[in-house]
């Protein structure tokens, strides 16, 4: 009973795991650069939602898309000033320069915001469910479902606008063969902001739901990105519904941990799980081989 | 008419081949032990360089130790580490524990920090062998977060507050108590295993070794078909870069008298590897000027801070900043050799 409790608690935030995930996943599978601002342009999320929640007053719903295209148009911005001129030169370079952006938008976002944390007001009515079986209670927050529900959507949409949409098609394709796309006569540059484009609205509406569960602060993308990433590892790097699974089982395993073993090795599950998958299979749960050439 | 090329200058590999040598050594050698030592010859009670200057070079010195021994993994193998912090923490810690659980002299527990980390070096190192650039980066990442968080649960390593109080170390007189601040000999220490460290890599460079480390760096492929072991090279890479960093984080904590979970921190991994960036990999001198840089620097801007009243550290800003704009300018770093990074 205990251990349905704890998965029940767990999918709320592993879907918002899976969010952050298929953030990372679909630039690195396009892209080929390990976004190390995901975790910023997800921390930007959360501080518009605040601010527009906090002071607009504004319906959650509209909080949430006006700060999903804040930081889509975040994360494309940091795309055309830090990524673009070094299109070309060597993937380590492009990474420590995200390493680099990410550390300046992180210490930028705590001297404008200042370090501490806070909570979103309260949005939404929520009421916790106690089933009753046998001797045993089971409680359900709504809070929870709600925003397992929003994942679920989300990701939904995703997967349509991929499967169904041209320009969807477009970075699915790009994704397995970039070079043959451009043959096709895609427009790189195009789908790369786009790419940017979508990572963002992912990162931003992860960002507002961890304020709606839990609470903010500028270094909170520290710690998130990371896991977004290590879930996208697990996954297997590039592939959406990897990433989904795995962010599911990382939420639930996280409270699994917190709950039977203890609750300060909660966030060190997720690297020593990333850990083991890469080592045992580099791939991840369902990521596709990457071909070693000579 | 033969067209006559201009002759190029190379400046830089000369600079560099000048900062490698010997002669270079001994200047920045004799230097730092002018700057150490001077206030012991003054004849007035007022500082020359004071205790805060010393703090700050015996750091610098310490941290030129853990770049070069980064620079193992990160410049000689080609791949990038963000887990460099883990190794210098576990030396710290290990010297620490066993100093003051187990009461052991100062010198035994500083050769077996850096045991410990070297012997941590190979499952940390083993992952290597699987996944390579991005992946072992996270993986090394991964590893290290882990290591801060058993220190800050388990209950030997003090938790977040960490083992205050440690032993000095002592050659018959406590490090704390010679010269006139007791940091002097800290630093003369600092500075010899740093002068050893760069003395190993620059005779291991043209060794055998050196050849295998510079042939899987640059197609690891074609060198296992010339018959280089793989994985034994790469972690024996990844076990001299954390030998060298255990024996730098336990004199580096002895120091402090001092080891918290900060020691091991990604931010420091982080900041190590920057070093290695800024200064250039695989460049001896080049390690030791990212090094001095990036400890000076923040320490520049914090008077600076100080001076202007500012409410902020503007450091962790610039730093991020310093990050892009080297690997725009500059992506091999100020010394380093012309590809260092390769697709």
């Amino acid at each position: 009973m205990i251990l349905l409790q704890q998965m029940i608690n767990g999918l709320a935030l592993g879907g918002i795991y899976a969010l952050i995930a298929i953030g990372w996943t679909v630039v690195f599978g396009i892209v080929g650069l390990i976004n190390w601002t995901h975790g910023e342009v997800f921390m930007v999320g959360a501080f518009v939602g605040f601010f527009l929640i906090a002071s607009f007053k504004m319906n959650l719903f509209v909080a949430l898309g006006i700060a999903m295209l804040v930081s889509g148009l975040t994360a494309v911005m940091i795309d055309r000033l830090a990524y673009k001129p070094l299109r070309t030169s060597p993937r380590m370079a492009a990474f420590i320069t995200a390493l680099g952006a990410s550390t300046f938008l992180r210490y930028l976002g705590a001297l404008v915001w200042e370090p501490h944390s806070r909570a979103y007001p309260p949005t939404l009515d929520f009421s916790v469910l106690t089933l009753t079986i046998g001797s045993q209670q089971l409680t359900i927050n709504s809070l929870q479902l709600f925003i397992f529900a929003v994942t679920l959507v989300i990701m939904a949409f995703l997967q349509w606008f991929i499967t169904q949409t041209m320009m969807g098609k477009a970075m699915l394709a790009a994704s397995q063969d970039f070079e043959t796309v451009t043959l096709m006569g895609v427009e790189v540059e195009r789908l790369v902001i786009l790419t940017f484009f979508v990572s963002g609205l992912l990162g931003g509406a992860a960002g507002v739901l961890v304020g709606v569960l839990y609470a903010i602060d500028p270094m909170m993308g520290a710690m998130a990105g990371l896991k977004g990433w290590a879930v996208a590892v697990i996954g297997g790097v590039g592939s959406i519904s990897g990433a989904m699974i795995a962010g599911l089982l990382l939420g639930v395993v996280e409270n699994l941990t917190s709950g039977f073993i203890s609750s300060g090795y909660r966030d060190a599950i997720a690297f020593v799980v990333m850990v083991l998958v890469l080592v045992v299979k580099p791939t991840g749960l369902m990521g596709f081989k990457f071909e070693e050439k000579v | 008419m033969a067209v006559v090329a201009p002759p190029i200058v190379k400046w830089r590999p000369n600079l560099s081949k000048l900062l490698g040598g010997p002669k270079a050594a001994l200047c920045f050698s004799a230097v730092i032990l002018f700057m150490t030592w001077v206030d012991s010859l003054a004849l007035t009670e007022d500082y020359i360089f004071t205790p805060y200057f010393k703090h700050i070079l015996f750091v610098s010195l310490i941290y030129s130790v853990a770049t070069l021994s980064l620079n193992f993994v990160s410049g000689y193998i080609g791949q990038t580490s963000l887990g460099h912090a883990a190794f210098f923490g576990l030396g710290g810690y290990t010297s620490a524990l066993l100093t003051q659980v187990w009461h052991l002299p100062f010198w035994p527990s500083f050769l077996a920090a850096g045991l410990v980390a070297a012997a941590v070096g190979v499952p940390l190192g083993a992952p290597a062998l699987r996944v390579r650039g991005p992946f072992l980066v996270v993986v090394t990442y991964g590893c290290g977060e882990v290591f801060k968080f058993i220190a800050l649960n388990l209950e030997i390593t003090g938790g977040p507050a960490g083992l205050p109080g440690l032993i000095s170390p002592s050659l018959g007189v406590s490090f704390a108590h010679i010269g006139p601040t007791g940091k002097e000999a800290f630093i003369v220490a600092a500075l010899a295993l740093a002068l050893f460290l760069a003395f190993l890599m620059a005779r291991i460079e043209d060794s055998r070794v050196g050849h295998a480390f510079a042939a899987i760096r640059e197609d690891e492929i074609a060198a296992a078909t010339m018959g280089v072991n793989l994985a034994y090279y790469k972690l024996l890479a990844f076990v001299l870069g954390a030998f060298f960093a255990g024996l730098a984080g336990s004199l580096f904590v002895h120091y402090l008298s001092f080891v918290s979970p900060d020691t091991l921190s990604s931010n420091e991994s982080i900041m190590m590897l920057t070093m290695v960036v800024v200064g250039g990999a695989r460049s001896i001198p080049g390690s030791f000027l990212g090094a001095f840089l990036l400890t000076f620097i923040p320490e520049g801007l914090r008077y600076f801070k100080d001076f202007l009243g500012l409410s902020y550290d503007p450091w962790l800003v610039l730093f991020g900043l310093l990050l892009i704009i080297m690997m725009r300018v500059r992506p091999q770093g100020i010394l380093g050799a012309e590809t260092v990074f390769r697709r």
